[in-house]
């Protein structure tokens, strides 16, 4: 049991897909222009995240080893489109905010990553905690990208104006400042991490 | 840089130049232009240029306090970097913008990479193009020239973009500086007199401006109206922050050429950008962006230009 | 089919949206490779090779397959198992001719089937060429050369990455900024300038 809770909160901070890691950044960088759109990017990336990770995990010994990664494709590829169509049953509006990002979460680093990585490598439970793990580091990241760049770039933290006469700074809603978020966070992380040692 | 001392033998040619000498002399050019904007302007753009100034030296010396590296700031390098800021922007601009501008030049465009000498981008530029994106109802916002209150007017650039250029502005206006525009950029001739100093002194060379102002003005002039070579090239050329950017930016040491193929190369470059953005771009000016983006091939540029080393 | 649209799209894909810079597509293999130029041209020769196929190849499956039997939700499915022969197909066949090349290339040529900007271009091509299942005039050559300008707006992006940060090796940057964070920073200031080009109208 203990190691099972250290499969999932490993994959919050020391092993952060996002900050430590550096896998998936694409997703990252273009979806977290308002929060509320990372935490549903996150959501269904996790939804995927774990599903492919018990699949991977429960039927890793029928898979013959040169042909492990297209396998592990097609299990993504599934559940990516079983996403895919909730999102545009379910929640269209963010569905479109979401566009091209969401059939890529079949290529998304993390998802792919875990599975060579871990799920076929693993028993089915560690890879459930693992992917969950993972997919909880993923969406808080998620979440802090978007929370600074909604509010220096709109004023607004999931809708709301926080304060009045906040002149925004649009550039932080722009690629460019998405690229210069990322940029300065690492630095910033890397910088605590040296002190650390 | 690290302190590679080259040794060799005496004799050694001493150059009265060093960083500071240089650095100072440039911002001694640059007041010229100072002063014709504030006389066109008003005081406000005084303010302006002290704010953006005094925000980067702070800055440039806080960065250097905190990470316990040598602190630069008599070198004059933070100076000219905060002058040129200012001389981007519009006198009417609160004065909390050209500080936040200033932060953005020297930490983004300068700190990071290791300080003077090192950066890839002109501080300015990137410090500009910074406040273009975040806040461009303040960036376009020009005032009247000779109003010295709140009557604003647009510039000829951006007038033509939007087609509501009227009546053809005489080219003195635009020589003199008689025009709506940022603080540095509006007076050639007080531009001119500051380039005509450095040229003198061997700090800039006359390469990359003259191919630049040429290959706009040639574009300008072959594809600017309806019927082919029939461009204004005249009035291109006194307008907007072309002349501002061809001598006092894109000479800028680190961030361009070694080569003078590789200078020529920039000038063209930069020339091409500017006068594509400025005849088919959304924006009305594209000086800035042209000179970041060639500024972002010069490690190429200089790579393939190289010098042949004796013996090779 | 005119000849404004095409100038458009390549104004488009190489600058004002950028695979990399401004889409993020890629941005994995753009980080990890572009810190020496050798590797990042044949990296982006590659990549463009593989885009441009694709993206033929998955039109004309979505055209003659997916569409006309309705299966157009199996898109995602297709598209990604499309991209991952091919690559491995351009994998044997490099190995056959230039084993040289194949263990130059090491582990980055089958993780071109994971970077995003092939799937990516693929299924932008049909988001923006094909209105409620049918084509729009000239959708073929309008996504073919999307590809090849995607292709090139990625190579550009990763030539003057590069470029720039050779350079840095010589540079005293900060030690928290070293490698990635700096290479996003550029990138940002890339993005900046690259915005020049916006509201373009030829």
């Amino acid at each position: 049991m203990k190691t099972l809770i250290k499969e999932f909160t490993k994959g919050i901070i020391r092993e952060n897909p996002t900050f430590v890691l550096v896998l998936g950044l694409c997703p990252t960088l273009a979806v977290s222009v308002t929060v509320a759109n990372g935490i549903g990017m996150g959501i269904a990336a996790t939804f995927v995240l774990l599903g492919s990770s018990v699949i991977v995990s429960l039927i890793k010994d029928f898979i013959p080893g040169r042909i492990r990664i297209p396998c592990y494709i097609v299990i993504i590829a599934t559940f990516v489109t079983i996403a895919e169509m909730s999102m545009k049953a379910y929640s269209p509006v963010l569905d479109r905010a979401l566009g091209i990002y969401v059939p890529l979460i079949v290529v998304n680093c993390i998802v792919l990553g875990r599975a060579e990585a871990f799920a076929c490598k693993n028993s089915m439970a560690s890879s459930f905690f693992d992917g969950l793990g993972m997919g909880l580091g993923f969406t808080l990241a998620l979440i802090l990208i978007s929370g600074i760049r909604e509010f220096l770039g709109s004023g607004q933290l999931l809708g709301h104006t926080l304060i009045r006469g906040f002149e925004p700074i649009f550039v932080f809603g722009m690629p460019s400042g998405a690229l210069l978020v990322i940029g300065l966070l690492l630095g910033f992380f890397n910088f605590l991490k040296n002190r650390k040692t | 840089m690290r302190n590679n001392l080259i040794v060799s033998g005496s004799p050694h040619i001493h150059k009265k130049a060093s960083v500071s000498r240089i650095m100072w002399t440039v911002v001694l050019s640059t007041i010229p232009a100072g002063i014709a904007g504030v006389i066109i302007f008003g005081l406000d753009a005084l303010w302006v240029i002290l704010a953006a100034t005094i925000a980067a030296v702070s800055t440039e010396w806080a960065f250097e306090l905190i990470t316990k590296r040598k602190v630069t700031i008599l070198d004059g390098s933070a100076v000219i970097t905060g002058i040129l800021l200012a001389y981007n922007l519009p006198s009417g601009a609160p004065l909390w913008l050209p500080v936040v501008g200033a932060i953005f030049s020297i930490i983004v465009g300068k700190a990071v990479f290791g300080g003077l000498g090192q950066n890839i981008f002109n501080p300015a530029l990137v410090g500009r193009v910074f406040l273009m994106a975040s806040w461009p109802k303040y960036m376009t916002t020009f005032p009247k020239p000779f109003s010295y209150d709140a009557v604003t007017s647009a510039t000829p650039l951006a007038a033509l973009k939007e087609g509501k250029l009227l009546e053809h502005i005489p080219y003195l206006d635009l020589f003199l500086g008689n025009r709506g525009g940022c603080i540095g950029e509006v007076c050639i001739l007080a531009l001119l007199i500051g380039a005509a100093i450095l040229l003198f002194k061997g700090y800039i060379t006359w390469h990359i401006p003259v191919t630049y102002i040429l290959t706009t003005a040639l574009f300008i002039y072959v594809f600017g109206a309806k019927q082919f070579f029939h461009g204004d090239w005249l009035f291109h050329i006194l307008s907007g922050g072309l002349i501002l950017g061809a001598f006092f930016m894109a000479t800028d040491y680190v961030a361009t050429p070694l080569t003078i193929k590789g200078q020529v190369i920039f000038g063209l470059g930069c020339g091409l950008i500017t006068a594509v953005i400025r005849l088919w771009g959304g924006y009305p000016e594209g000086v800035s962006y042209a000179i970041l983006m060639m500024n972002a091939a010069t490690p190429f540029i200089d790579r393939y230009t190289r010098a042949r080393i004796y013996g090779t | 089919m005119n000849i404004q649209e095409f100038l458009t799209i390549f104004i488009s894909a190489v600058f004002i949206y950028n695979v990399i810079l401004s889409r993020f597509l890629g941005l994995c293999s753009f980080i990890a490779i572009s810190k020496e130029t050798k590797p990042a041209l044949a990296m982006s020769f590659a990549v463009m090779f593989v885009i441009v196929m694709s993206s033929i190849i998955t039109w004309f499956v979505y055209r003659f397959m997916l569409l006309p039997f309705n299966l157009t939700y199996l898109r995602t499915i297709s598209f990604i198992l499309v991209i991952a022969t091919f690559v491995q197909l351009v994998e044997m066949v490099i190995r056959k001719f230039s084993p040289q090349m194949y263990r130059a290339f090491g582990i980055y040529l089958p993780l071109i089937t994971v970077n995003c900007a092939v799937l990516g271009v693929a299924v932008l091509n049909i988001d923006m060429f094909f209105v409620n299942g049918k084509t729009v005039a000239g959708s073929f050559y309008y996504s073919l050369f999307q590809g090849i300008c995607v292709g090139l707006g990625y190579t550009l992006a990763m030539l003057l990455m590069s470029g720039i940060r050779e350079r840095l090796e010589l540079c005293n940057v900060p030690k928290a900024l070293k490698d990635f964070p700096l290479a996003f920073i550029i990138g940002g200031i890339l993005s900046l300038s690259f915005m020049g080009f916006s509201g373009f109208k030829f």
